[in-house]
């Protein structure tokens, strides 16, 4: 499928984050932080209880790039987390291309990217791009 | 409490770690990566990878392994203040299982800002750079970690 600036990306529909979800992303990616498995230090830090890693909704939205352009085309991928993901949401991950470009005679698009909560709240949002060749 | 200047001057040392197959398979499942180039041999083959892809933000696992290579532990932020606000990255070559992989950190850029509230936010792009045996640079990471302002002290 070829793409052009203005188009949208199909949507990717992610299954709701859970609490063991969490826990496997801890021990995948080293990062331990309790108020992201026990809702006693999320209390103790101002939370209501768990909320998801960053890091997971950024995950999401690489598998969007990759589902999207073809795995390994990903070139530069760069967001900003906006809002906190609590448990059970469902996370969707949607993009606009902004630019087809060139660099060293090699295609490759400039896209706009969000996850965005059951609510349609947008928690994680950004730029990826990625190869076209 | 402000960030701690004397990481500015320190060097962080570089750091070594083997791309594992069982790792990149555990980052992709736990995510719900579904193409078999993370986890199956040869469709990663079949595709035109020499092994396993490794997920795009795979290389999170590696920036603080060891907090003696790494400033964040060193900024001097209050932990209950501390927000990983952007992270970026930037892809050079495929990494695939079996590479081994250097990395090394080092702060970028700090700025202040006053906060909406009074106070001073604080942030800092921390950036890793991995390259692989032959010196070749794989992956670029930055990660901007904010310290958000003290609430205004209680009358």
């Amino acid at each position: 499928m070829s793409y052009k600036q203005g188009d949208a990306l199909p949507e990717l529909v992610k299954a709701p984050v859970s609490r063991m979800q969490l826990v496997k992303y801890a021990g995948a990616s080293g990062d331990f932080n309790p108020i992201h498995y026990d809702d006693e230090a999320a209390r103790a830090g101002g939370l209501e209880g768990v909320i998801a890693h960053g890091m997971l909704s950024m995950g999401f939205l690489g598998q969007f790039v990759e589902t999207t352009f073809g795995a390994g085309s990903y070139k530069r991928l760069e967001v900003r987390f906006q809002g906190m993901v609590k448990l059970g949401e469902v996370i969707t991950c949607r993009g606009v291309v902004t630019d087809i470009a060139q660099e060293n005679g090699r295609e490759y698009a400039a896209c706009e990217i969000e996850a965005v909560d059951s609510d349609g709240r947008v928690v994680t949002a950004g730029r990826a791009q990625a190869w076209l060749d | 409490m402000p960030l701690d200047k004397s990481v500015l001057e320190r060097n962080f040392p570089e750091f070594d770690f083997r791309v594992e197959r069982g790792k990149i398979r555990e980052y992709a499942l736990v995510l719900g990566l579904n193409d078999p180039v993370h986890t199956d041999l040869e469709a990663a083959r079949a595709a035109g990878f020499e092994d396993l892809l490794a997920p795009p933000t795979f290389v999170r696992q590696f920036w603080h392994e060891n907090p003696e290579n790494d400033p964040m532990p060193h900024l001097g932020y209050d932990p209950k203040r501390r927000l990983h606000g952007e992270q970026e990255f930037e892809y050079h070559k495929p990494l695939v299982a079996g590479m081994n992989l250097k990395g090394r950190n080092a702060i970028v850029s700090t700025r202040e800002k006053e906060g909406r509230r009074g106070g001073m936010m604080t942030f800092v792009v921390i950036e890793t750079r991995f390259v692989d045996e032959t010196g070749e640079l794989v992956q670029v990471a930055r990660r901007t970690l904010i310290e958000t302002a003290a609430p205004p002290k209680e009358a």
